[in-house]
């Protein structure tokens, strides 16, 4: 990594802050108890524009596609500070630094430069469509079928836990273009307009009450040959490389998220411990804030490395998914001692505080689902770091 | 700072001469010709990173603890300094007064046999020197088959101990100790881990290698992830600075991922791995020992939660 950006980053980071400081009223929408969905939308278009307008969401993205280049690391500074500040969504944000990258390596020049800058300014919501009713750890089985048609594709299939597609307006779309066995070789990535004619998204609901994800039918969909991303058979290469993506300034966002409510959690604990007087907190509550935290900081020195790497040129690759377990111990962790230091707030308890913490604790669970598996990172960490040959 | 590539080397040839030395005596004495004292007084958490992280690999008794405490407590480092630690699990100091006579808990080294004084550090702030045949132990039997500490519990007269100037505070030698031993946990438990892995690829059961069940498989792959986070925090303690609270944690996640690793690498490697033919009961044994030191994985969250509460927040304490 060049000095030159480390050096930047303090500078960066306080200049941003001020900025985040002077208009903390204007960057904040107002809701009553617990955000819903839609509010929670609205609250993250609304940074994103926001961010986007004032220059701060544009660092770190390629001049090619409306940013203003510099490392990547600038990213994680601007989403680590808007997530500390609580300003949007942590899975919401994640999607952009998930997707957008994926989309700037694979897609045309023409491409990127018209659907880029959209996305960066908070105009329009992406998602993703790689699971299937009976695809999801074996990606490689996909079936949602593209067929080439006269100047295209016509696409028809079903995705599955589509996260946000009620709202997005595009969609990276795997589908199944060689035979039906052909496995990760007969795989392509399309650019989908979500409001094609042919496409049903029908929300789901899930277990903490939100309709976060869809079931998205797709019916003899045309899709134009400029919208392959990458080439017709690369489809697995590019659904690989969204990994790396994930585990970069997405991750460390959402690492940035999980301090920041480790940081809460702690404030509050002691605050009761306060009113209550004299040591009010026992040692075993102390010891489950003090293993939440030592997991949140496992992640965050072990992230801190990967970004460095990243933003250095490096590539990222089956190590990264050391990353993703620790994330996911972290987060599970965290929530696991929320529970147990505040007994039956999650439970029984009604305020806007106690919506949130369950609402992300049942969340939280996901933690070790999505995004590949927690047995499918094991998997990986056998058989390509620890050298252990095939099962 | 040391360029960490420079580090890296001092940690091989630390090792090597580590390697070399038949005994932990011989390799106290190669390390201080190899100017271990030097790079101690010049940047102390890098330099424990180099020595400790070849203590782990080698799985060497040599004495260097006693060093990194004296040199935090600013009293002169030499192969036969000699510094009592603390109670196994606990950080504070060793000694205390009472009435006429001190109290001395803790554990002391096999520095031990060759000193003549040993310093003990007083929980009233002072640090005292006290004839080391005063503290010799006999000769008991103990996990480590090497011994490399000895449990001490002892009463010296206040008029048999000298009271010693010194420039550092015990909270320096807990930062440093913890740092150091944490580099030791993190490198021995990756010596287990990869004695379980090459078992794991060699032995055959049920016509195939015991590396291709799953079950192997991911108990193996929680270990490696133990230990790169415990290594990811240990790596921000060979900084030129690292607050309290990163050793503590490094010392905490290290001491886990020791308990993880060695429980992983006993299971995979089963009946072979029983016996004293095969070196695993040695590397279990000293990161059993080396987790008493400065805390320990079972007590140390505690600590760190208690600490985060008189904060009253979570700090970020590094940035990108
Ligand atoms: C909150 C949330 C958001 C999501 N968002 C999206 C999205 O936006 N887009 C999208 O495409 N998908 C999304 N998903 C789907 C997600 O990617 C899948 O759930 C995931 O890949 C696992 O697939 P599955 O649920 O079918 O489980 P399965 O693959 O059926 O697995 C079931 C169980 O078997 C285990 N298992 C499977 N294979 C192996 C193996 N080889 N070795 C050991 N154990 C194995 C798994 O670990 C798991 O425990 C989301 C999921 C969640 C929970």
């Amino acid at each position: 990594m060049s000095d030159a950006i480390a050096d930047d980053l303090p500078s960066f980071r306080r200049e941003l802050n001020s900025w985040l400081d002077d208009n903390e009223g204007e960057l904040r929408l107002g809701h009553v108890g617990h955000p819903t969905l839609d509010e929670d939308l609205a609250q993250f278009t609304h940074i994103k524009r926001a961010l986007f307008d004032a220059g701060w969401g544009r660092h770190g993205w390629p001049v090619a596609v409306g940013g203003l280049g510099g490392s990547s690391m600038l990213r994680a500074v601007v989403g680590e500070e808007i997530a500390t500040r609580d300003l949007a969504e942590p899975g919401m944000w994640s999607m952009i630094e998930v997707l957008a990258p994926t989309v700037i390596a694979y897609g045309s020049p023409a491409l990127i430069a018209e659907m880029i800058p959209p996305l960066l300014r908070g105009d329009e919501t992406w998602c993703q469509g790689f699971s299937e009713p009976n695809t999801g750890s074996d990606l490689a089985s996909l079936s949602c079928r593209a067929t080439a048609v006269e100047g295209g594709w016509s696409v028809s299939g079903q995705k599955v836990w589509t996260s946000f597609a009620q709202f997005a307006e595009r969609c990276v779309l795997l589908t199944r273009t060689g035979e039906p066995g052909s496995a990760h070789r007969g795989i392509t990535a399309l650019f989908v307009d979500v409001d094609s004619p042919g496409i049903t998204a029908r929300p789901i609901e899930i277990q903490n009450g939100t309709l976060e994800f869809c079931e998205v039918f797709f019916d003899d969909v045309f899709v134009p040959n400029e919208r392959i991303l990458g080439a017709v058979g690369q489809g697995w290469q590019v659904a690989m490389d969204v990994l790396p993506y994930e585990r970069s300034t997405a991750f460390w966002h959402r690492g940035a998220y999980l301090h920041h409510r480790a940081d809460q959690l702690i404030a509050t604990v002691a605050g009761i411990a306060g009113a209550d007087g004299a040591a009010a907190v026992d040692t075993g509550q102390a010891r489950l804030l003090g293993e939440a935290f030592q997991a949140v900081m496992a992640f965050r020195c072990r992230s801190r490395a990967t970004q460095h790497r990243l933003a250095g040129g490096g590539q990222l690759g089956a190590e990264t998914s050391i990353d993703k377990i620790l994330i996911a111990t972290a987060e599970q962790t965290l929530f696991n001692a929320a529970r147990d230091v505040l007994p039956g707030v999650i439970e029984f308890d009604d305020d806007a505080e106690a919506q949130r913490l369950r609402w992300e604790f049942l969340y939280s669970r996901a933690a070790t689902i999505y995004g590949g598996t927690a047995e499918i990172q094991r998997n990986i960490v056998a058989r390509r770091l620890l050298d252990l040959g095939s099962e | 700072m040391i360029d960490p590539d420079d580090l890296a080397l001092l940690a091989t040839s630390f090792a090597a001469a580590m390697s070399r030395a038949p005994g932990a005596a011989e390799a106290d004495d190669a390390l201080h010709d190899l100017g271990w004292g030097e790079l101690l007084a010049h940047a102390p958490l890098q330099g424990a990173a180099a020595a400790f992280s070849a203590l782990g690999v080698t799985g060497s008794a040599a004495c260097l603890l006693d060093d990194v405490a004296a040199n935090a407590l600013g009293l002169p480092v030499s192969a036969s300094a000699c510094v009592v630690l603390p109670a196994p699990s606990f950080s504070r100091q060793p000694a205390e007064r009472r009435g006429q006579s001190i109290h001395i808990d803790g554990l002391v080294s096999a520095r031990i046999d060759r000193s003549d004084r040993a310093m003990v550090a007083v929980s009233d702030g002072s640090v005292v020197e006290v004839d080391a045949a005063l503290l010799r132990t006999t000769d008991v039997i103990a996990l480590d088959p090497q011994r490399p500490f000895r449990r001490l519990r002892v009463d010296v007269c206040e008029r048999d101990v000298v009271v010693l100037a010194r420039a550092g505070s015990w909270d320096t030698v807990i930062l440093r100790a913890r740092a150091a031993v944490a580099h030791q946990l993190v490198a021995a438990s990756r010596v287990m881990l990869d004695q379980a892995t090459q078992h794991a690829v060699d032995r055959v059961q049920f016509g195939r290698p015991i590396a291709s069940f799953q079950a192997v498989r991911h108990r193996l792959a929680d270990a490696l992830v133990a230990i790169e986070g415990a290594s990811a925090v240990t790596e921000m303690c060979a900084e030129d600075e690292c607050d309290p609270l990163m050793a503590t944690m490094a010392r905490s996640l290290a001491g886990a991922a020791a308990r993880t690793t060695a429980a992983s690498a006993q299971q995979v490697l089963a009946g072979i791995g029983f016996t004293t033919d095969h070196p695993f009961h040695l590397s279990l044994k000293r990161t059993m020992v080396l987790d008493t030191l400065f805390g320990s994985a079972r007590t140390l969250p505690t600590e760190i939660g208690n600490a985060l509460l008189a904060i009253g927040g979570a700090p970020r304490l590094i940035e990108l």
